[in-house]
Order: C-alpha cells, then sequence, then structure tokens
C-alpha cells in the first residue's frame, strides 16, 4: 500500500478581493451581446439594398471595402505589437512613454476605418448564409463589434482582472482576421488587386 | 463629469456609422425615386422608350419628360431601365444571368457543360419573355434587386430567383473566329465569386453543340482555349457593353 498521506495542513483560504473581480464585466459583456446581436438581427430582418453611399476614390463599394479592412489590419497588427511591448513581453525592448498613445490611436484609426465598412455589409448585404465564408464572416462580423464594445467599456473600469484587457483584445484581433480573410483576401484572390 | 475616452471612441463610431447610413437610407431612396419616375415616365409615353434605345443615351433621358401621377411601376415594385441579375436555378442545374438594358435584354443559362443557351428579349413593364437557338425560352418578372422566373433550355424548364449584381459579378461573352469556325462562350460569375462557363465551338450552326469553358480570369478577361485566347467582355447594364 501507499504510504498513507494525511490531509494537508489547514491553512487560511485565499482571502477573496472583490475589487479585482470579473464581475466587473459583466455590464460591458451585456453591452457588446447587445451590439452583436443588434447587428445580426438587423442584417437579417433588413432587406439588402445592394448598394449604400459610396466611398470616394474607388471604382465601387466592394473594393473600398477591401482596401479599409486592410489598412485596418494594418493598424490592428500595431495594436498587437503595442501591447506586447507595453506588456513587457517583448524581449530587450522597455515600453517608451510615447506606447501608449500609439496603441490608443493606432486602435482608434483602425476601428474608424470599419465603420464605414460594417454600415455597408449591414445595409447593402445583410447578415448572409449562402456558403461557409460568407457564414463565418456574418457571425465573426457581429462578434467582433461585440468583442470591441466589450473592451472599450473594459477600459474604463479599475480592479479588473489582469486577463481581461489581453484576452478582449486578442479576442478583437482575431476575429478582425477572420473578417480580413473572408473578405478582402478573399476578394482581393477572386478578383484581383484593383482600385 | 468627464467621459471616458474609450466611451469616446465608441461614441465617434456610433455617430459615423449613424450618419453612413442615413446618408446610405437618403441615396438608395433618391435612387429609387429616380427609377420610379423613369418607369412612369416609360409607361406614359411607349414612344419614348424606343428613343432610348440608342447606345448613347442614358436612362435617365426618360426622366426628364414630365411624370405621369396616375401610372407607377407595377405593385410597388420598383422596374431598374439598367440592371444586371445573376444566380443559379433551383436544383444547381446550372446558372443563368439576364442584363437589362434600357429597351433591350440578353440573358444566357448554361450549366458549364452541354446545356447551355444564349437568349434575347424585350423588356416591358417589369417582364420579359425570351427566346434563344433551339427553342430556347426565359421568362422573368425583375425589379430593383431580384429576378424570378422560368428558363427552358433542351426541353428541360428551370425555375430561378435571382439577385443583382455589380461588377465584377455579371455576364461575360467571348466571339472569335479560329480556324473558318465561330467560337462563341458564355461565362457567369455569381455573387460569391465562382463562375460557370460553356463554349460553341461552332455558334453559327442552327443547333450549336455546347462544351465546358475554360476557365476567365477576371482580372484580364482572357480564357486559354487550347492555344487559342480568348477575349471576353463584359455584357453590362450600366455601361451597355456587349449590347
Amino acid at each position: 500500500m501507499a504510504a498513507q498521506w494525511g490531509p494537508p495542513a489547514p491553512s487560511r483560504p485565499a482571502p477573496i478581493q472583490p475589487d479585482r473581480s470579473a464581475r466587473l464585466l459583466v455590464v460591458p459583456a451585456l453591452v457588446g451581446c447587445l451590439v452583436a446581436l443588434t447587428l445580426g438581427i438587423y442584417g437579417r430582418l433588413h432587406s439588402p439594398t445592394g448598394v449604400a453611399v459610396d466611398v470616394i476614390g474607388f471604382s465601387n463599394g466592394a473594393t473600398a471595402k477591401a482596401w479599409l479592412a486592410t489598412a485596418a489590419i494594418v493598424f490592428a497588427v500595431v495594436q498587437v505589437g503595442s501591447s506586447l511591448v507595453m506588456y513587457g513581453k517583448v524581449r530587450g525592448v522597455s515600453a517608451p512613454s510615447w506606447i501608449s498613445g500609439l496603441h490608443r490611436w493606432s486602435g482608434r484609426i483602425a476601428f474608424i476605418l470599419t465603420v464605414p465598412v460594417v454600415v455597408h455589409c449591414v445595409y447593402a448585404l445583410g447578415f448572409q448564409t449562402f456558403n461557409a465564408r460568407v457564414l463565418v464572416h456574418s457571425i465573426a462580423g457581429c462578434l467582433f463589434f461585440g468583442a470591441f464594445t466589450v473592451k472599450m467599456l473594459a477600459l474604463t473600469r479599475r480592479g479588473m482582472p489582469g486577463w481581461v484587457l489581453p484576452v478582449l483584445g486578442g479576442l478583437a484581433f482575431a476575429l478582425l482576421v477572420v473578417l480580413w480573410f473572408t473578405s478582402a483576401f478573399w476578394f482581393f484572390q477572386t478578383f484581383g488587386v484593383s482600385k | 463629469m468627464r467621459i471616458p475616452t474609450p466611451v469616446i471612441t465608441l461614441i465617434v463610431g456610433v455617430a459615423l456609422a449613424a450618419s453612413l447610413f442615413f446618408s446610405s437610407m437618403t441615396a438608395v431612396s433618391a435612387k429609387k425615386a429616380a427609377l420610379a419616375q423613369a418607369a412612369a415616365t416609360a409607361t406614359a409615353s411607349p414612344a419614348a422608350t424606343t428613343s432610348v434605345a440608342s447606345p448613347t443615351a442614358t436612362g435617365s433621358a426618360a426622366a426628364t419628360a414630365s411624370a405621369s401621377p396616375s401610372s407607377s411601376s407595377t405593385l410597388g415594385f420598383v422596374i431598374p431601365p439598367h440592371a444586371n441579375y445573376v444566380g443559379k436555378v433551383q436544383g444547381n442545374a446550372g446558372s443563368v444571368a439576364i442584363v437589362v438594358h434600357d429597351s433591350f435584354a440578353i440573358a444566357y443559362y448554361c450549366n458549364g457543360s452541354t446545356q447551355e443557351a444564349w437568349l434575347r428579349g424585350t423588356p416591358h413593364n417589369g417582364k420579359l419573355s425570351m427566346t434563344g437557338k433551339n427553342n430556347a425560352t426565359l421568362t422573368t418578372d425583375y425589379a430593383l434587386g431580384h429576378a424570378r422566373g422560368t428558363v427552358t433550355v433542351d426541353g428541360i424548364a428551370h425555375v430561378f430567383s435571382i439577385i443583382a449584381v455589380h461588377k465584377p459579378s455579371g455576364l461575360y461573352q467571348s466571339i472569335a473566329t479560329v480556324r473558318g469556325a465561330t467560337v462563341k462562350a458564355g461565362w457567369i460569375v455569381l455573387a460569391d465569386g465562382s463562375q460557370v462557363g460553356s463554349l460553341e465551338p461552332d455558334s453559327t450552326s442552327a443547333t450549336p453543340a455546347a462544351q465546358t469553358a475554360p476557365k476567365l480570369d477576371i482580372s484580364s478577361l482572357t480564357a486559354q482555349d487550347g492555344d487559342t485566347t480568348l477575349t471576353a467582355k463584359p455584357i453590362d447594364a450600366e455601361t451597355g457593353s456587349g449590347f
């Protein structure tokens, strides 16, 4: 028989820290769900028009969207890079003083670039399911704006667990990459790179 | 009270979305109104329909005449003077493309191999009745955004309900003379970017046979058929190309 191990010596349970609680995430998460559901339900119920207001300088709406999304991806990569530096994950690089400014402004620009794209998607094309690419894109589109809303609202609350912001930021970035691959990348591959 | 900056970011995004949204609604309803007026004018004076048939005329030419208040588009649908419709027929037995340009319409049905037909017809108040070789027929009702109807090729009737598309989706055609025979190929590029095409090696024959067309390169508009390079041109409702 194996040696008899006694129960571990009783120790005081770790003190609960209500302030560093993930409960603070509940309201942002609910708002994010509301955003995602609103986009999806509207996109499904509204009968797509096929056209929306044009973005100046491009031959058509689809090309404009593909380029805006590509630009957003570039800024999103800056987002991930700058956050890695801020969290000290890049060896040998200490965070310069301007890194948080870079992080904020690249994020703002990336987000603003996605807004004309989502308006065109939801208004002109709607939430569609006619093949796997389109279904994945529709779902990821709703989830991205939900996740982004949660991230923005989470930033305003102090005392959340440390994993919250990296997880939300990573989630938003991953969803944006999925969106880009199922739309702009597909578009350039199918129809060629054009302006 | 100071608003946190991430919330400002969200507010700016929502405001931009709202303004784009409302300008889209305005743009679309303005387009619908213009089309409805053009349709009303065309119905009010049938003579105007023939005048817009010239390739240089645009659909808005008809709108310069005053619209009759009694006539509007049928059943509340808006009949566009220019439209490209493409889609698969029910049962996935091929695809169909319909291109309406003022008072002409060209349609193409093909299943990517031996069954295909080119059809022509004259639109009338949102309805089309088209005919082609081998007793092919197509009837459709169309409106802003969609078209539905039946196409009959080689004695088989296919029902379709298809959507309006913009370039690069649409209908493409290539006509070339190869060793004395007229080679005519057609491609339908669907809204999802996939394409289906058939090729008639001798299209001037009364009952042309068809085979699978080589893949059309959308960016260069060429296809390689053996040692022959086929150059395609779009049959496009907006520009009137191919009419």
